[in-house]
């Protein structure tokens, strides 16, 4: 079992002295922090004009941040809109190898197409058409980094024979991952040999469900890259404390102001019919979380890491059993908790929760394998 | 935290009935036709739109709905609502600002037993091979005139109706004040179209929504539908946010 941090960087109102400011610098404290605790990786989401929920619109510069900061934490997009009105595929191939170079080779690249009609009508984005254009560019960015010159005509994007320069650090590529906030989506993860980065979670049962289906179909597939990373990575909160009723209480105004943010953004499904979203995905799973009411909650839902460390290691132990690979946990939203309880509730975890775990799988459990031939017109 | 609305509820009641009784039984209307036309509004009265108890989406949205019952329990009636989205916590929801419904049983039934602040009226759906309309008049003046233009099939599952927060004076507990009743009504859908939104005419005085302005088109649906009409289970206190001023019937 591996251990995240992930990153929305809520942000509440009023937004002024520097507010922003102050989010961001926290996060980037955190993140030092979690480096020094053993943590494997930090996640940051593209999200664009969700109001308080998520000012995290520029990752690729959070994460170069993070990564000038820390030494052994990955950075890892949790994910780049594959939407070409949000960013042209090869401006993303672009961005993934520089912070791939400077970090080190550091770098997790996840993919998505974004749920809301918040984003993608202030995109001017059709959500008929964002399936189609995140398969494309599952499939086109890493021949554009193993390429060396690579050149493509297809639904989302053409483009003549370009050198499409740097190229990552990491060879052939960063592992790739697939955003999965509505069930089935793990299967597209798997028939591409990508990671399933779960964004919800629903229970034990049905992640258990999840992860059968994905190990299952990841067996015969297809890679969109060069190689299969098959690993389950899922989302959660955390807040650590040594009094467990203090730590679910404390936790449950986290899980209730996030649930209660997300609730109030558009997703594509309430307002735009279509069968490219059929579920409303993230959305409305953080809004069940949040069922209770903020701020009130004395008992935690099944699985979601807040309490005491016994509590959390139980509830890890049964993630572990259900065969996730690793947990990517929220600290805060909206500073509900303050910054040093934060802190505190991350280096308690580090202390009493992570030496449970043995984290000793590698990066990618599968041999590289040739690029799969694709229609694509590369060199 | 998000933001709230700031409307006065008492200035919300213009058009709000009174109910007499909340103990309202359910009733399926059999192949509605629903018209739903959506767009994203003006934000910069987002908030005087609501009361305290309801938050606006992001974005602001409205919602055109006009219906068209050719027979059924309440008789043949056509039914135009404005709505303006929202939420009550995180629940999605639209709070109606007005009604116009043809004569009938159906106007003092949607009134008395759902809350809908209905005016009578003449309001026209028109149904055609490349477009569905509603359309309201005000004496010769067009107060409303919204389409769906190029319908194209969909599933009958890709469609998500949103409840409505319905505001009326409501007796209870020996006072009678401006209370929100959650209709939540059931969408049976057996044939849905989607195509392009267009608002043609939209008068935001007329529809007790002052300064509304629709400004970016979203997408508009048609559907045949059994709607059933739920019983009442919950109001909320509109000067309280929803998720403590909500009470169980």
């Amino acid at each position: 079992m591996k251990f995240g941090i992930f990153y929305e960087i809520s942000v509440p109102r009023p937004w002024e002295n520097d507010i922003e400011h102050t989010v961001y610098h926290r996060c980037l404290e955190q993140v030092r922090l979690a480096d020094e605790l053993g943590f494997h990786s930090v996640w940051a989401v593209e999200h664009h004009f969700l109001e308080e929920y998520s000012h995290c619109s520029a990752p690729e510069l959070f994460l170069t941040a993070c990564a000038m900061q820390t030494k052994q934490i990955r950075v890892g997009h949790g994910i780049v809109v594959c939407v070409p009105q949000f960013n042209h595929p090869i401006r993303a191939a672009e961005r993934a190898a520089v912070l791939d170079i400077l970090s080190d080779g550091r770098l997790e690249f996840g993919t998505g197409r974004s749920a809301t009609w918040t984003e993608l009508g202030g995109m001017d984005a059709n959500p008929d058409e964002t399936k189609e254009t995140w398969d494309e560019y599952t499939r086109t960015i890493p021949q554009m980094w193993t390429n060396e010159r690579y050149g493509y005509e297809g639904r989302a994007f053409r483009m003549p024979t370009r050198a499409v320069l740097p190229k990552p650090y990491q060879k052939p590529h960063p592992p790739m991952w697939v955003a999965v906030s509505s069930p089935g989506t793990e299967i597209d993860a798997a028939e591409r040999g990508m990671g399933s980065l779960g964004l919800t979670f629903g229970g034990f049962a049905e992640q258990e469900e999840k992860v059968k289906r994905y190990r299952s179909i990841i067996r015969n597939c297809e890679p969109a890259g060069a190689f299969v990373n098959e690993r389950v990575a899922t989302v959660n909160f955390l807040y650590c404390h040594p009094d467990n009723e203090t730590g679910i209480k404390t936790g449950s105004r986290l899980t209730g102001s996030f649930g209660y943010l997300a609730a109030q953004l558009l997703p594509v499904r309430e307002v735009h019919p279509t069968r490219s979203y059929p579920n409303p995905g993230l959305l409305a799973a953080t809004r069940q979380q949040a069922a209770q009411n903020p701020g009130e909650g004395v008992s935690a839902p099944e699985g979601v890491c807040i309490g005491n460390p016994d509590r959390l290691v139980e509830e890890i132990k049964k993630w572990e059993a259900c065969g996730v690979d690793q947990i990517n946990f929220l600290l805060n939203a909206l500073e509900t908790i303050p910054q040093e309880e934060v802190l505190e509730s991350l280096r308690l975890f580090g202390e009493e929760v992570m030496p449970h775990f043995r984290d000793d799988q590698p990066a990618t459990t599968s041999e590289p394998r040739e690029l799969a031939a694709t229609a694509a017109a590369g060199d | 935290m998000p933001i709230n609305g700031n409307a006065d509820p008492g200035q919300l009641t213009q058009y709000a009935p009174t109910m007499a009784s909340l103990d309202t039984e359910a009733l399926t209307l059999p192949d509605v036709k629903v018209l739903q036309v959506i767009y994203e509004i003006d934000d910069s009265v987002m908030a005087e739109l609501l009361p305290p108890a309801l938050h606006p989406t992001i974005p602001p949205t409205l919602h055109v709905i006009g219906m068209r019952a050719d027979d059924g329990p309440l008789g043949a009636f056509t039914l135009a609502v404005v709505r303006v989205g929202c939420r009550a916590a995180v629940r999605p929801r639209g709070l109606p600002t007005r009604a116009v419904c043809t004569a009938g049983e159906a106007a003092s039934a949607l009134e008395q037993r759902w809350g809908f602040p209905i005016t009578i009226g003449e309001p026209i759906l028109r149904e055609r091979y490349d477009r569905q309309s509603i359309e309201v008049n005000d004496g010769n003046v067009a107060v409303l005139s919204a389409q769906l233009i190029d319908p194209v099939p969909i599933g009958n599952g890709d469609l998500l109706y949103t409840a409505g927060m319905h505001i009326a004076n409501v007796e209870r507990d020996g006072e009678t004040k401006p209370w929100l009743v959650q209709v939540d009504p059931e969408f049976e859908v057996s044939r849905a179209d989607r195509g392009q939104a267009q608002i043609d005419a939209f008068d935001s005085n007329f529809w007790d929504a002052p300064d509304l302005r629709p400004v970016y088109p979203i997408v508009a649906s048609y559907t045949t539908a059994n709607i059933t009409l739920p019983r009442i289970r919950y109001i909320c206190d509109p000067l309280q946010p929803a998720i403590s001023g909500t009470v169980a019937l």
